[in-house]
């Protein structure tokens, strides 16, 4: 596979006009987070595919579910204190992370599913405030001033729009591009272990040991792994199966992808249109009516790509 | 595009890039299907001679310095606890009746009179020892002895009918409380009531034929299933009880015995469960052959057989812990007391279409340039006999299907290391192929059905094995209808009859078990990896599109087959709660 030239934006965006500086700011960017090579214990590493080219012999999607595993299983005895408790952002820790939007009855009208990043809109922010507040405008409320966006001229990750009153990108502490990156590279050199049974302890969400076991496995077999450009935290597939109106009748398809493009969805909103004559509040999943953004979170998925192959040593 | 099914010669190779559907309903296929179906039957499993097994009070050696304590299930506790749950009967013959309750207080007679015929983990694992004591003693393999065994189970109405509302409701597993039709389509079955397996066709379950009570009877002798079945049916009508719906089950004859319709080795991979018989060293549930001086004998019963904690199966003791290998965590307590040591009961009625399967595997084989058989082996993950695709790739094997202790240990993602047994005399060891490192699942595909309901090492949607474990079940089903496999030439009235397999599991909930394997797995190309849908038992239904698809490995990458027909069809089942014994008297029918 040929050098990565220049690392793109997360799902090929253009949310400024292509000769923008922008993009070679956002490749410096991710460049700038991966090492040339960081080996690993089985002779493998993971590399920058900007300055090594490495013959392919494979590719893999690492899916992983949108909802918190953290906040699941501990509540594994009562789901509905998992739903309750996983409508804090502060907990969606898989990068992913969802907003409610109910109506004056309390019900749900919309679920929105972010997987973008904040250090792309910190990029974009440095470089056209106009045009954050534009995206802002369209993507949460038309109300979105400058001055909401920072503090001294600095972007706030969890603004007034970002937090309370809306979604745009993910938030949650841990829930960056940065740390999915250093979590991809730091698997590579993992502690020994012949196969995963041997692995050490990870973390008890689910997208930490999914990277972190199928990183490791790769390089423990002597593969040089990375990620696939554009790299990017992506929603990978959304499942209404079993999924009903008030009449008992299947649903039709309320999913809207409303940044990225099929395979790499960033922003994905789930609403019933209006003229249908109910909200999402009415729906049922397997019988049971939809109360949080989290019964659809757990038929939601999260991926990251990856490839992985040899090259001369 | 649509193939050609069934080229003659040469085979039509695989076009990458574009998807593969297959026209089943051509001629062309008759032919490949009869030789199909004939070598099914010529299917070898080679056992291990004279390998003898202690049985009786258990080895000392099996004790794991160190290791947590595991519960002991003294006399009472084994007298209480329904012997399908745990060891399983496995017997040959099987009778399941569904029942509706008409008058409560009648119905509670019947409990009352049936509780003592309900057999426990007791006398069948008392069975099972004696049954193995004949055999080495006799030198025989099947030895003269039989038995006949009942087991019971019931509904969230049924509970709520005999023990009131407010005991109902503090059953913890929605699910189950909502009762399998309900469930349905979320399990993929179809929304479409013009299909065959939409819910209002189901002969027991559906939202108008909820059975209240399952009972099922197990024999070894024919005669004595249809005596003891009867009797439980004549004093059910006499209590006031619709027998909504009777199926019979047998295990296939000959050569194909403990095989499913399709033609493979059913059941070869179930989970251990911990616990012991008595305090006595080393007398265990499930018996240890892994030497202490090997880690995994903190993990695996025999080579490939996880040990589970038995609050994974049975309510309210201690399960597995979700970031332990080895660790318990503490019971669940979202019950009613009295239903302490009972269990989960999933049975689903499930048709096979073994023509259709069949000619797929034919029709996808000329394409790919493949055997049938081989197609439908990497379908499934393991060869007809039984054998381990992964251990075995370009060829079934009679001797690896027989080794109880080689058969299903493998890994996926890393090389398989040798286990270190514990003598077993009479047994020469695993001397086998170890399956190596498919982590990129070219032998193994992830969509095989084996990799889809037990990812064993490999991470999933859920994160890191320790997960997998949370989401396995104890499967005790058993086919129903004439066998078509291993019949040459079946005559048309022969195909027509209906068969299948009458699925039974068990587990703690049904939520996070059977039904996340089910919708999350079975019936998701993406989960638990991806490339594409289980082709044995997933569905898929998005807003009625039930097509399916694999993504097929091959020598340049992978070829997407479409599926666009179904061989497994729902016709019935329900949702059940088999409790401790004692309640089925003392509360239930009290």
């Amino acid at each position: 596979m040929a050098l990565v030239t220049r690392f793109d934006t997360p799902a090929s965006l253009r949310d400024l006009p292509p000769g923008s500086a922008f993009y070679d700011d956002w490749h410096t960017h991710i460049a700038n987070r991966l090492g040339a090579s960081t080996p690993g214990s089985g002779g493998g590493e993971f590399y920058d595919a900007s300055e090594t080219d490495v013959n392919i012999v494979g590719a893999r999607d690492l899916v992983w579910m949108a909802f918190p595993r953290r906040v699941l299983m501990p509540n594994r005895d009562d789901r509905g204190a998992a739903f309750t408790a996983a409508e804090n952002r502060n907990v969606q820790d898989e990068y992913c992370e969802w907003f409610t939007t109910r109506n004056a009855a309390g019900k749900i009208v919309r679920v929105t599913f972010v997987t973008e990043a904040p250090e792309y809109w910190e990029a974009l922010w440095a470089v056209d405030r106009a045009r954050v507040v534009a995206l802002y405008r369209a993507l949460v409320s038309p109300a979105v001033v400058e001055t909401d966006l920072h503090v001294g001229g600095v972007y706030q990750r969890a603004n007034l729009w970002n937090n309370a009153n809306g979604i745009v990108h993910l938030r949650q502490a841990i829930n960056t591009l940065n740390a999915a990156l250093g979590l991809a590279q730091g698997s590579a050199n993992s502690a020994p272990a012949r196969d995963n049974y041997e692995m050490s302890a990870v973390a008890s969400t689910a997208v930490d040991p999914r990277v972190t076991y199928d990183v490791g496995t790769l390089v423990r077999k002597g593969l040089s792994v990375t990620l696939r450009d554009p790299i990017g935290l992506y929603i990978a597939g959304w499942d209404d199966t079993g999924w009903t109106r008030p009449s008992g009748a299947p649903v039709g398809n309320y999913w809207t992808i409303v940044r990225g493009v099929p395979g790499q969805v960033l922003r994905l909103d789930y609403e019933v249109p209006a003229a249908v004559g109910f909200v999402v509040g009415d729906i049922r999943i397997g019988g049971r009516p939809i109360q949080w953004g989290g019964q659809l979170a757990e038929h939601v998925t999260v991926t990251i790509g990856g490839v992985a192959g040899g090259r001369a040593r | 595009m649509k193939a050609k099914a069934a080229r003659k010669s040469p085979a039509k190779k695989s076009n990458p890039g574009k998807p593969l559907h297959f026209a089943l309903d051509s001629k062309l296929l008759d032919a490949p299907l009869t030789t199909a179906l004939d070598l099914l039957g010529k299917v070898q499993v080679k056992l291990p001679k004279d390998i003898l097994i202690s049985i009786l009070g258990g080895d000392p050696a099996a004790e794991l310095p160190g290791a947590e304590p595991e519960p002991v299930y003294g006399a009472k506790a084994r007298a209480n606890v329904q012997g399908n749950i745990i060891p399983g009967f496995n017997k040959d013959h099987q009778t399941f009746l569904f029942f509706r309750v008409g008058n409560v207080r009648r119905a509670k007679a019947w409990l009352r009179w049936i509780a003592p015929f309900i057999t426990s983990t007791e006398e069948v694992l008392a069975f099972v020892r004696i049954y193995r004591a004949l055999r080495a003693r006799l030198g025989v393999r099947n030895p003269p002895l039989c038995s006949t065994w009942v087991n019971i189970g019931f509904s969230h109405r049924a509970i709520a009918l005999l023990a009131g509302a407010a005991d109902a409701a503090a059953f913890g597993d929605q699910s189950f409380r909502q009762g399998l039709a309900t469930r349905s389509t979320y399990l993929g079955d179809p929304t479409d009531a013009a299909l065959p397996g939409h819910r209002r066709h189901w002969l027991v379950g559906g939202p108008k034929n909820e059975a209240d009570i399952l009972v099922i009877v197990a024999a070894d002798d024919e005669q004595h299933l249809v005596a003891t079945a009867d009797a439980i049916k004549t004093r059910a009508a006499a209590a006031g009880m619709k027998l909504l719906f009777e199926q019979r089950g047998d295990n296939l004859p000959g050569a194909l015995r403990g095989h499913e319709h399709f033609g493979f080795k059913d059941g070869i991979s179930q989970p251990g469960v911990r616990g012991k018989v008595s305090t006595a060293p080393g007398d265990y549930i499930t018996p240890r052959y892994i030497d202490h001086t090997d880690a995994r004998a903190k993990m695996f019963a025999k080579p490939g057989q996880l040990l589970l904690w038995p609050g994974q199966f049975l309510l309210g003791e201690r399960r597995q812990h979700p970031e332990d290998l080895v660790a318990s965590a503490p019971p669940a307590t979202n019950f009613p007391r009295w239903a302490a040591l009972g269990s989960y009961l999933v049975c689903r009625r499930l048709r096979q279409d073994v023509p259709a399967f069949w000619k797929f595997a034919i029709a996808a084989g000329a394409a790919l340039g493949l055997p049938p058989v081989q197609v439908a082996s990497i379908l499934v993950g393991r060869w007809p006999s039984g054998a381990p695709i992964s251990r075995s790739p370009a060829s079934d094997n009679a001797a690896l299907a027989g080794d109880e202790w080689a058969n299903n240990h493998f890994i996926f993602d890393d090389e398989t290391r040798p286990s270190q047994l514990r003598p077993i005399p009479g047994y020469g060891g695993d001397g086998f192929t170890q399956a190596r490192a498919d982590v990129l699942a070219t032998v193994c595909p992830h969509f095989a059905h084996i990799r889809k309901s037990n990812p064993r090492d490999v991470a999933t949607d859920l994160g890191k094995p320790h997960d997998s474990m949370l989401r396995m079940i104890l499967r005790r089903g058993i086919p129903f209808g004439p066998p078509i496999a291993g019949v040459r030439h079946p005559p048309r009235d022969l195909k027509r009859r209906e068969r299948g397999l009458m699925f039974v599991s068990y587990g703690a909930t049904i939520e996070d078990q059977f039904e996340f394997l089910t919708r999350r797995w079975a019936n998701s190309p993406l989960q638990p990896n991806t490339g594409g849908h289980d082709p044995v038992i997933g569905q898929a239904d998005r807003s009625g599109n039930r097509q399916r698809f694999v993504d097929f490995p091959t020598t340049t990458g992978t070829q997407r087959i479409v599926i666009d027909c179904e061989w497994v069809t729902p016709t019935g089942g329900g949702y059940f709660f088999s409790p401790p014994i004692e309640a089925i008297a003392g509360v239930l029918g009290a």
